[in-house]
């Protein structure tokens, strides 16, 4: 609905997709993460907050997070897609310089938990469009760094290949 | 105690290896549930969907619908699902590809069968 309007995607086709790729590979050199929270529980933040701790270090990848969206290429958003927050949402995706990603993290983000009803209205890709899933309640600040390498291309998503059946023929 | 000192000079780095290798402790952190199909009966499925608090699991038809985007890992359905669920032990499940979080386990169990 609203995402649509925002950012046509798809319209050049293949050339649009392969542009954006790059673009977002200029970002696996160094990238600014602005957080948005539309009312998460604040374990996500808690998380979010662990990648600047000596542990993880994520300025060694070359991540840094901004105060400002002006100042940042990628929107971190926890929380289910309030329908109060909708507003500061399309705010914050609106003042981010193109182009920009954006990751939804944690369960709520992606539509779980919360069902969806007067106050909430499902996932975060129903308000923006979202580059990359990061699951996860919360998501281990591992997940989390993760979600940013595959965002920016420099690793390949673990879970297309995953499967959940023990009893599979070739499962190991 | 303050060993913590000591151990930081011995190894000398504080900082995760990861991405190039995953410090061994990530082993123990919550992951998704993964089943065995062998063991899965419609009745237990429908059990598991109804008492997932993330709404992550529902079954249709003979196959159960894993929303990993949804599940938030509690592990109510590994207490529940006796030896037919265990723990995946993934926890690195970004994706660019929201579909790809949706997995389709086929339930293969007999109705009667006495694992339950």
């Amino acid at each position: 609905m609203v995402a649509n309007e925002l950012q046509p995607r798809g319209d050049l086709g293949e050339l649009s997709v392969e542009l954006r790729r790059r673009a977002l590979r200029l970002f696996g050199r160094s990238l600014h993460i602005r957080t948005v929270d539309t009312g998460s529980c604040a374990v996500c933040e808690s998380e979010i907050r662990l990648l600047a701790a000596p542990h993880y270090d994520l300025h060694r990848l070359g991540f840094f997070f901004t105060p400002a969206p002006r100042h940042a290429d990628l929107l971190m958003v926890t929380g289910p897609a309030v329908r109060a927050a909708d507003n500061l949402l399309l705010k914050a995706y609106q003042a981010t310089p193109d182009p920009k990603a954006v990751i939804a993290v944690g369960a709520c983000a992606l539509g779980g938990v919360y069902p969806e009803d007067a106050l909430i209205h499902g996932a975060i890709d129903r308000v923006v469009p979202v580059d990359v899933f990061v699951p996860g309640c919360p998501p281990s600040p591992l997940a989390l760094l993760q979600g940013l390498l595959v965002t920016v291309g420099r690793l390949e998503d673990r879970v297309t290949a995953l499967s959940l059946d023990l009893d599979a023929e070739g499962a190991g | 105690m303050a060993f913590w000192f000591y151990r930081g000079l011995r190894r000398g780095i504080a900082t995760t290896r990861y991405p190039d290798k995953l410090d061994p402790w990530a082993r123990a952190l919550p992951s998704a549930p993964s089943f065995h199909s062998a063991h899965l009966t419609s009745e237990l499925v429908d059990r598991l969907s109804e008492m997932c608090p993330a709404g992550a699991l529902a079954r249709v038809d003979r196959e159960l619908v894993v929303d990993l985007g949804r599940c938030s890992a509690c592990g109510r359905c590994l207490d529940a699902g006796g030896g037919a669920v265990q723990p995946s032990g993934e926890f690195l499940l970004a994706s660019a590809d929201r579909a790809a979080l949706v997995k389709r386990v086929p339930i293969r169990g007999e109705a009667r069968h006495g694992r339950q």
